[in-house]
């Protein structure tokens, strides 16, 4: 019988644990879910942090991501590359201790602001060609220096 | 005079081929039109073509308006059997996507002739 | 230093016996009686030849090659590498192919068991020097060693000592010297003195310490130093630019012609994935036998700098951008359609094919205008150009071996046509030619009768006052060249009289037959010839005093008109390959092929049609020339009736129909009438000495856009002001 209440006590946390009908719903369009948890930690950035054990292993944390990053607007176009490097091994379970209770040490290759992946972006990466020019083309003077 | 009279009895004497004339023969061209009429959305599905069936089918009435002028019923008859050849291969799926496609020409852009715009085009066109 | 004892008795000859009829001990003009040929046998074939041929030669006539290394057709015999033994029937040692004479009813045994046994003893101890470098040498599958020891080489070594190894020579920045390579053969060592004429190889050294090289480290400065490489048979000599760049085996091959001067040399080039790796000569015994100058060589790489291949426009600032073809044609049309008759000019420069000049002459002629000029000036008083005799090095090139008597008047052949300078100089060395010089003291690489560079020597010659007048007398057949830089001066006309009456005079007292030329003009640039075929105004001054108000410079590099010379106003179209004086001072430019990149028609200085073709496509958005008129006469309104090539060379062939009989030489007469108009020039010779523009090598190198762009030719330049060592680089191996 508690296992019941249980379950629908899960299920109304559910329904009203995003803040009203609008969080309701656009926490579904975001996110196509609408799992509660437990909130483990805010990165500065604002992305919100869960966990749930009740989940099964792999879907027990997860990341509501922040509506803006870098100047960019992520309420609907988001990417795994938004959460930073101290949450990411957190969210992917390579360590337990979650960075609020154990800040990552400070490391000289870690970036002070964490950069969002550029790919299909106009500031991708684009390779260029590394080869010895055939033709050397013949650049005009400028017109100061004539 | 005699080879002129070989010719005349020769016309007379000509074999049909399945056609006695041409009422039949524009009947065997309807019934192959409306097989490959039928035949075009399931082709469009079992081909995964990117195409709709009303391209599809503008393209095979556009197949059959290139012969339009053609009034002799063996020509007609010899048309209809290389039809039916084709429509056999695209129910069996003995042809794949792209002899489908190749009805299509329309990616080709034609090569320009004129001096300007071969000059505009490239080095040598 | 060798001195091979044949050389040394001709030099000596051509030196103290200035004056003599020529001896008969030269096989080239001898003709003797059919009677006294002499029989002989090459394997049992039998060959009448005459007497004194050599067994090789009489090998080479019945269709057998005989492997050598030493001998070269064109150098003296040295016969020292051996390779070329043969059995004799009955002689009891195999001799020497390349330097024994025939003997009556000799057998040649050209494939017996002893004769391949001698060629595979000779190949063996050749080999037990030569480095096993045939992966990394750049000779590799061009090689005579590598393909004779294949043919005639033994299949094992019973070699165990240890190699010689040779110090490498620093010989410039064109050649680079593998010395452990080589195999002593001589051919450079002949070729400098003989053809080049600068005794600076030579060698050092007995039997296994025998070295080639320059004895003291200097630069073996030559303008036709490049062809060693092509004569060594191995890799020793190989081209300092070309190596490590490719194999033989990888290159397209295309035949074109040279356009570096107005010689019109045949030439091989070697293009890989679109891109020129190398030029070569190629055989025409009427233009350069088998030589090219090292202009003509290495400045390849002049084509890949400094390339104009994208169509430039003006901005509001006046900065120069790139922009479509569409753009650039309509503002031409544009252009060309608010101007009417002489308000356009056009220049043509001296790289332009025929095609270009006939295409700019019918664009310019549909718009009313008749201001056609070259860059290259030459005197139109008297007959001036009308008169194609006028112009011409009427008696060719390859004329010059049957002269005696050769007068040079302000000219510097040695730098302005290498390989006429070269045949001068083998009909001097073989022929007894005797060479008068009239201008500055040069060296011409053999010696000269060096008249005085005053203008007053040549007013004397003329008149007959001077002593030379003598010598010219006795000349059978007498040549007077006349060089285009002295015809530039302001009393050109007056030059041009005067050497033409000394032609006329020397023509009446040698009493030679009828067909024989005196009178040459000797050009520098490429296009001149044909330009002047067409009717171009040679010289700018119709620009100068009349500035047009759109002026078209096609590849008109030379300078002759800079902006000063124009008004403010005036709209200036630049049409050509290299970004070099003409483009930067252009309004629009429009990019075109360069003479690897395009078919077309040069004319040489004797008058011979060649064409040069499509070796490689050309860069960017580059065009050929007469294609761009084409297109800017179709938008202008005035259509040229011409869509392909063959049609342009109808057109041609209309104008002038010599220009499209390719590898013919047009003659040209009236030289009587022209002499005759040129007495009615009166103008007076000036003071100023008779200087041509080229003196030293060192000015002989950066002529045109094409060689001033090459970063060879500019390290040559360097080479020779301030030695070797200057643009030496590290070797890698």
């Amino acid at each position: 019988m508690a296992a019941y209440t249980n379950i629908v006590r899960r299920a109304v946390g559910q329904l009203t644990g995003h803040g009203g009908i609008k969080g309701f719903f656009v926490q579904l369009f975001r996110a196509n879910d609408i799992k509660t948890g437990a909130l483990v930690g805010i990165d500065k950035y604002g992305n919100k942090y869960f966990q749930d054990n009740q989940y099964f292993f792999g879907r027990h944390r997860w990341v509501i991501y922040t509506t803006e990053m870098n100047g960019k607007r992520t309420v609907w176009d988001v990417d795994g590359s938004m959460v930073p490097a101290e949450w990411h091994r957190w969210l992917h379970c390579i360590t337990d201790d979650p960075p609020t209770t154990h800040p990552p040490e400070p490391k000289k290759f870690l970036a002070k602001v964490h950069q969002i992946n550029l790919s299909g972006t106009l500031n991708c990466y684009v390779p260029y060609s590394t080869t010895r020019r055939k033709i050397h083309e013949w650049v005009p003077p400028k017109v100061g220096e004539q | 005079m005699a080879s002129s009279a070989a010719t005349r009895t020769a016309a007379k004497a000509v074999k049909p081929i399945f056609s006695s004339d041409l009422q039949e023969a524009r009947r065997r061209v309807r019934e192959l039109y409306r097989a490959w009429y039928r035949e075009v959305p399931s082709t469009v599905h079992v081909y995964q073509l990117d195409i709709s069936a009303s391209q599809c089918r503008d393209k095979v009435r556009e197949m059959f308006d290139k012969n339009k002028h053609v009034t002799d019923p063996r020509v007609m008859d010899m048309l209809v059997i290389k039809g039916k050849m084709e429509l056999e291969e695209t129910i069996n799926v003995w042809k794949q996507k792209t002899h489908i496609m190749r009805f299509f020409h329309e990616t080709e852009t034609p090569r320009p002739t004129d001096f300007l715009s071969k000059f505009y085009h490239g080095h040598d066109p | 230093m060798l001195r091979l004892p044949t050389l040394s008795r001709a030099l000596a000859g051509a030196a103290h016996s200035k004056g003599s009829i020529p001896t008969s001990n030269n096989v080239r003009t001898s003709v003797r009686a059919l009677s006294n040929l002499v029989e002989v046998f090459v394997d049992g074939m039998p060959i009448s030849v005459e007497p004194g041929t050599t067994v090789l030669q009489a090998c080479e006539k019945v269709g057998v090659q005989i492997p050598r290394f030493c001998y070269h057709d064109r150098l003296s015999v040295a016969g020292n590498c051996r390779m070329c033994l043969v059995e004799i029937e009955k002689a009891p040692k195999p001799v020497a192919a390349c330097a024994m004479p025939v003997m009556k009813g000799w057998n040649i045994l050209t494939n017996s068991e002893k004769t391949r046994k001698a060629r595979e003893g000779v190949m063996e101890f050749l080999l037990a020097n030569h480095p096993l470098d045939c992966p990394i040498c750049d000779q590799g599958g061009e090689c005579d060693l590598q393909d004779q020891s294949m043919m005639f080489g033994s299949d094992r070594s019973r070699f165990a000592e240890g190699k010689r190894a040779v110090e490498d020579k620093n010989i410039g920045p064109l050649i680079k010297t593998i010395m452990t390579r080589c195999i002593q053969c001589t051919r450079c060592v002949r070729f400098a003195s003989e053809v080049a004429g600068v005794e600076d190889l030579g060698t050092t050294g007995r039997g296994n310490d025998m070295q080639i090289g320059t004895y003291v480290e200097k630069m073996f400065l030559s303008e036709m130093s490049g062809n060693v490489i092509d004569l060594c048979p191995v890799g020793a000599l190989t081209s300092k630019p070309y190596a490590f760049t490719s194999r033989p085996w990888e290159t397209r091959k295309t035949e074109s012609i040279d356009v570096m001067d107005a010689v019109g040399s045949n030439i091989v080039v070697s293009t890989r994935g679109g891109e020129v790796m190398r030029i070569l000569p190629r055989l025409n015994e009427d233009v350069n036998e088998e030589w090219i100058s090292d202009k003509t060589r290495f400045s390849y790489d002049g084509l890949k700098r400094q390339r104009l291949t994208q169509p430039m426009v003006k901005d509001a600032s006046g900065q120069l951008v790139n922009t479509s073809w569409e753009d650039v044609l309509t503002r031409v049309a544009g252009a060309l359609q608010g101007v009417q008759g002489s308000e356009v000019g056009a220049i043509a420069g001296g790289m332009v094919d025929a095609e270009a000049l006939v295409s700019l002459k019918d664009l310019l002629n549909r718009l009313d205008s008749e201001t056609l000029c070259t860059e290259e000036i030459f005197p139109m008083s008297g007959a001036g150009t009308d008169l194609r005799s006028n112009y011409l090095l009427n008696s060719r090139i390859a004329g010059i071996e049957e002269c005696d008597h050769l007068l040079l008047v302000g000219t510097n052949p040695r730098y302005e046509a290498p390989l006429f300078n070269t045949r001068i100089r083998k009909s001097w060395l073989h022929n007894e030619l005797q060479v008068a010089l009239v201008g500055h003291n040069v060296d011409l690489s053999y010696s000269y009768n060096h008249l005085g560079e005053s203008t007053q020597v040549l007013q004397e010659i003329a008149a007959g006052t001077h002593p030379f007048c003598k010598v010219l007398s006795q000349a059978k057949t007498p040549v007077v060249v006349v060089g285009s830089s002295a015809l530039q001066r302001e009393d050109g006309a007056a030059i041009l009289k005067a050497v033409s009456a000394i032609s006329q005079n020397a023509r009446a007292s040698s009493g030679v037959e009828e067909g024989w030329k005196v009178l040459n003009v000797l050009h520098r640039v490429a296009s001149q010839v044909a330009a002047l075929d067409m009717g171009y105004k040679p010289g700018v001054d119709a620009i100068r005093k009349n500035p047009p108000k759109v002026l078209f410079l096609l590849g008109a590099d030379a300078g002759c008109i800079t902006k000063a010379d124009l008004p403010k106003d005036s709209f200036i179209i630049y049409q050509g390959h290299h970004g070099d004086v003409g483009a930067p001072m252009a309004d629009v430019i429009l990019p075109s092929a360069a003479y690897t990149e395009k078919y077309g028609t040069y004319v040489n200085t004797e008058g011979r049609a060649q064409q040069t073709r499509v070796a490689v496509t050309a860069p960017g958005m580059a065009r050929e020339d007469w294609k761009i008129l084409r297109a800017i006469s179709e938008l202008a309104g005035v259509t040229l009736p011409y869509d392909t090539l063959d049609e342009v060379r109808r057109r041609l062939a209309e104008v002038s129909p010599n220009l499209v009989r390719y590898d013919d030489v047009e003659e040209a007469n009236y030289f009587k009438q022209a002499n005759e108009l040129s007495k009615a020039v009166n103008q007076s010779l000036l003071g100023a000495p008779l200087v041509p523009p080229q003196l030293t090598l060192k000015e002989f190198y950066m002529t045109d856009s094409i060689s001033r762009a090459s970063q060879t030719m500019a390290k040559c330049v360097k080479a020779v002001t301030e030695g070797a060592e200057a643009v030496d680089e590290p070797s890698i191996c």
